[in-house]
């Protein structure tokens, strides 16, 4: 038989009545134990108050979302073996950002406004729909559709997003990779309208990889939102960012067109301004970290492999 | 206690309800749907392999709708309505072209048309998926679309208490907001149960935790009957130890089972079909070799994927690849992986016909897993469960409309405050037994007594022993008493429905004194197809189970032994 051994896990609960406050249990595990079992067995054999949710237990439905150790993840996909330290404890806590309900159960609706915004549905040609023409998909298109649609809503990734909680109007990380997937898909017909909904938002990224580092299902979000800032010369019209990003991106084809690198300095400043700039030096120099903005960068040599490579760019 | 009106409430979100959702909302219509979980929560999420369909032009050229029928109809032991079958047939090409233009993202054949591929007991290859995740993504395409509806709201993560009734008709059900723990009243003339399976009944089963048997539990207890429900599919690969599914797509792309000898043990039991034989035949033989003692220690048999190699594993059998390394610390490209079979599906179901409809209460109707139109008979064949559900979500989305342009609404709200009463006498009580100790006692009775092998003595035990934990249910109490998200509340409730669920299928499974497809009886090994080629239709009346019967409908084809 498996060897069992007994583990200690620590669950931050919460109810109206009494608020948060820390409860252990001891439950006997293998190493095939998976967390949602682990909590099964204590609400059916022990604390039937121990409030959760739980589905699929196989990655697919997204419920069990919570963090682990700190960790933003699925209960499901978490192994009770992997997720004991040496003192073979374990701690459970409801996801940050959302609001508690019960236990380690959230309110997900400000996670579902979010994904409802980006109008996450096809909307296919008339004559397809009627089957007087058939639409095809390349396997290579499929791939990159079902990439961003493998999302399954669990909440994770703007749960560890920081830019979510700094900037309402940025529509996180799992919403993008679901307007993104449309936006790639050739059988939708309002591309357009998507690039105006996603443009803006996108650019409030500030690619830091979390969501790539916690998404259950390597999604990949900001990898999405990288792709959506490539159209934003099909956005139509401008915003205060897209005006910043627009200039951002010629830039940065400037730079790398002149010397083969990306020169930060320039870039800088072209980017936001000198007003911006001016403020951000003084910054700097109250912090002893002028030096940085003040070295020297030189030259890429063969300038003329570059310009072969940049040739068919702006 | 807060009153809603509505055309018509679709219990379930699951992919028969919002199929049925998406029809009844596109003729104009007003819909509630409503769930206990998140619509993207729901089971057919986890639903892999993919759905099987004749698509006119992008099948094998010798491939027609009627042999579709025909491996449907012997797949099912010949228990299945052979127009039910045929239906799903002709009307499987139309489905996957609708979802196709609401933007699933089939895999694709290099020339851009759908991609199909083998599936146990099929003639010709017909099944069409999304990797291995096509439950999945299609249940994000149907949630998707049908969030476009204005006249569709959505009430997630509410559980339903029961139907109301207006004498012999529907008008509605009563609901609790889970979040506040109030009750609701929605409102309507017609009712959809669209709430899937049973699964958590069973000690071994690969279902989700919310595969608790509610749909099946109000309609029992609204004085509808159950066909079929004796018949319960086990999945030959239920990944050990921890029952998560491995898909039969593993086979059809050529994986192979084998016994602790190496040998490849279906060649014995299939000599045709080898290990894509239907799920029943091939989880009998597992049970078998395991039996004879040539399983591995701990009690599971090897899924052997390794000749396929690392590239095509990794592409076509992403889920089962990850599942095996998750969760049973497996590597697939280098090693077998560990199976046993698995409670999976629910042949049986709330008794409807063809067009969806329910005739013992007015307005009511079933579609999907909780519904048994009788398309799969004894044994469902691998992909026909998607198509089933949307293909039949349409269709009683079709017969509902029609329903709601002849009816209207009624004026009585009788019942309703009985209903909410019910349900609190278990926060009320204040000693008993707690749903956890009853609930894993039933699932012990229910894999030990009315799994893959059953005879009189087992089934005899099994319904004494049930009928016991259902006096004792009478008992059962809360300690919780906060107002909310009060989950244990919800799971008295759930457990409430699967001792209800459970009654029946061990009363029908003694019942039927012959083999068919599923229902394997040790003690009568054989099919009788001069007593036996009937429907159970298994009414609970209080404690008492009655058992009725419809006659199966054959329109081609007539019963031929079953071989593979």
């Amino acid at each position: 038989m498996v060897e069992e051994k007994e583990i200690t896990v620590n669950v931050k609960k919460y109810d109206k009545e009494k608020g948060e406050y820390w409860k252990s249990y001891k439950v006997q595990a293998d190493r095939y134990t998976q967390m949602t079992e682990v909590l099964r067995k204590i609400k059916t054999e022990q604390d039937p108050t121990l409030s959760y949710r739980a589905s699929c237990h196989m990655a697919v439905c997204g419920s069990c979302s919570m963090k682990i150790n700190g960790e933003p993840r699925l209960a499901c996909k978490t192994m009770a073996f992997t997720a004991i330290n040496e003192k073979n404890e374990v701690n459970l806590e409801s996801m940050d950002y959302y609001q508690e309900v019960r236990d380690l159960i959230p309110d997900m609706d400000t996670f579902y406004d979010r994904m409802y915004k980006v109008e996450p549905r096809l909307y296919a040609d008339q004559t397809v729909i009627s089957g007087e023409n058939d639409e095809r998909m390349t396997p290579s298109e499929q791939k990159e559709v079902w990439k961003f649609e493998e999302c399954i809503w669990c909440g994770l990734c703007v749960s560890a997003c920081p830019s979510v909680k700094e900037d309402e109007k940025f529509l996180g990380p799992a919403a993008h990779a679901k307007g993104y997937r449309f936006m790639a898909d050739g059988r939708d017909t309002k591309k357009e309208e998507r690039i105006g909904i996603l443009m803006d938002s996108a650019w409030r990224c500030t690619s830091c990889y979390m969501c790539y580092e916690v998404c259950p299902q390597d999604v990949q979000p900001v990898i999405a939102i990288k792709k959506t800032k490539a159209y934003v010369d099909e956005f139509p019209g401008t915003t205060e960012l897209i005006t910043m990003a627009r200039k951002h991106d010629s830039t940065i084809a400037e730079s790398i067109g002149e010397s083969g690198k990306i020169k930060e300095s320039k870039l800088y400043l072209k980017t936001f301004g000198y007003v911006a700039a001016m403020k951000d030096m003084m910054y700097m120099m109250k912090e002893g970290k002028i030096k940085y903005a003040m070295a020297k960068d030189t030259d890429v040599k063969n300038m003329d492999e570059i310009k072969k490579i940049m040739g068919d760019k702006k | 206690m807060e009153k809603k009106e509505y055309d018509a409430v679709v219990l379930g979100g699951g992919l028969a309800g919002l199929m049925a959702a998406n029809n009844v909302a596109d003729a104009g219509f007003k819909v509630a749907v409503v769930s206990k979980v998140f619509p993207t929560r729901s089971h057919s999420a986890a639903a892999e392999g993919g759905i099987a369909a004749y698509v006119d032009g992008n099948s094998d050229p010798n491939d027609d709708p009627e042999f579709m029928s025909y491996d449907e109809v012997k797949g099912g032991d010949y228990l299945v309505d052979q127009n039910a079958a045929e239906l799903l047939s002709r009307d499987s090409g139309e489905i996957v072209h609708i979802l196709d233009t609401w933007g699933a993202p089939f895999n694709r054949q290099p020339d851009g048309r759908i991609a199909l591929r083998y599936f146990g007991g099929q003639t010709y290859p017909r099944t069409r998926f999304v990797a291995d995740k096509t439950g999945m993504a299609l249940l994000h395409t149907l949630f998707q679309h049908a969030t476009g509806f204005d006249n569709i709201d959505f009430y997630n993560e509410y559980y339903v208490l029961d139907i109301v009734k207006d004498g012999n008709n529907v008008n509605g059900l009563v609901a609790m907001e889970m979040k506040t723990m109030d009750p609701i009243f929605l409102k309507s003339r017609a009712l959809l149960i669209a709430s899937g399976g049973l699964g958590m009944i069973y000690q071994h089963t690969t279902n989700s935790y919310i595969n608790t048997g509610d749909g099946y539990g109000i309609a029992l207890r609204s004085g509808v009957p159950l066909k079929d429900p004796e018949f319960v599919q086990f999945h030959p690969t239920g990944l050990y130890p921890s029952d998560i599914l491995i898909s039969e797509a593993a086979r059809a792309e050529g994986g192979i089972l084998k016994n602790n000898k190496g040998e490849r043990f279906m060649a014995k039991y299939a000599p045709h079909k080898f290990d894509l034989a239907p799920r029943d035949i091939v989880s009998r033989s597992m049970t078998i070799e395991m039996r004879e003692g040539r399983g591995f220690e701990g009690g599971y048999l090897g899924l052997d994927l390794t000749h396929l190699g690392r590239e095509y594993i990794l592409e076509r059998l992403t889920l089962a690849y990850d599942a095996a390394k998750t969760f049973a610390n497996v590597d697939a490209t280098k090693e077998m992986i560990p199976v046993r079979p698995a409670q999976h599906y629910f042949m049986g179901g709330i008794d409807v016909d063809i067009t969806g409809v329910n005739s013992d209460l007015n307005g009511l109707f079933a579609a999907g897993e909780a519904a048994c139109v009788s398309v799969h008979g004894a044994n469902r064949l691998g992909s026909n469960s998607l198509l089933e559900t949307l293909v039949y979500g349409k269709e009683t989305g079709k017969t509902m409309v029609d329903f709601l342009k002849k009816h209207k609404n009624v004026e009585s709200s009788d019942g309703v405050d009985t209903i909410v009463d019910n349900a609190y006498s278990y926060i009320k009580r204040e000693t008993g037994e707690h749903f956890g100790t009853l609930l894993n006692e039933l699932r012990d009775v229910m894999w030990e007594n009315v799994g893959i092998f059953r005879d009189e003595k087992k089934l005899t035990e099994a319904v004494k022993q049930i009928n016991s934990i259902r006096k004792r249910s009478i008992n059962m109490y809360v300690t919780d008493k906060t107002t909310n998200y009060n989950t244990e509340v919800f799971n008295a409730l759930e457990t409430r429905n699967m001792i209800d669920c459970s009654i029946v299928m061990a009363t029908a499974a003694l019942n039927r004194t012959e083999t068919r497809g599923a229902h394997f009886r040790d003690d009568y090994p054989t099919r009788d197809d001069d007593n036996w080629m009937k429907h159970s239709i298994a009414y609970l009346n209080g404690d008492a189970v009655e058992i009725k019967y419809k006659p199966v409908i054959v329109t081609k084809w007539k019963p031929e032994p079953r071989v593979y």
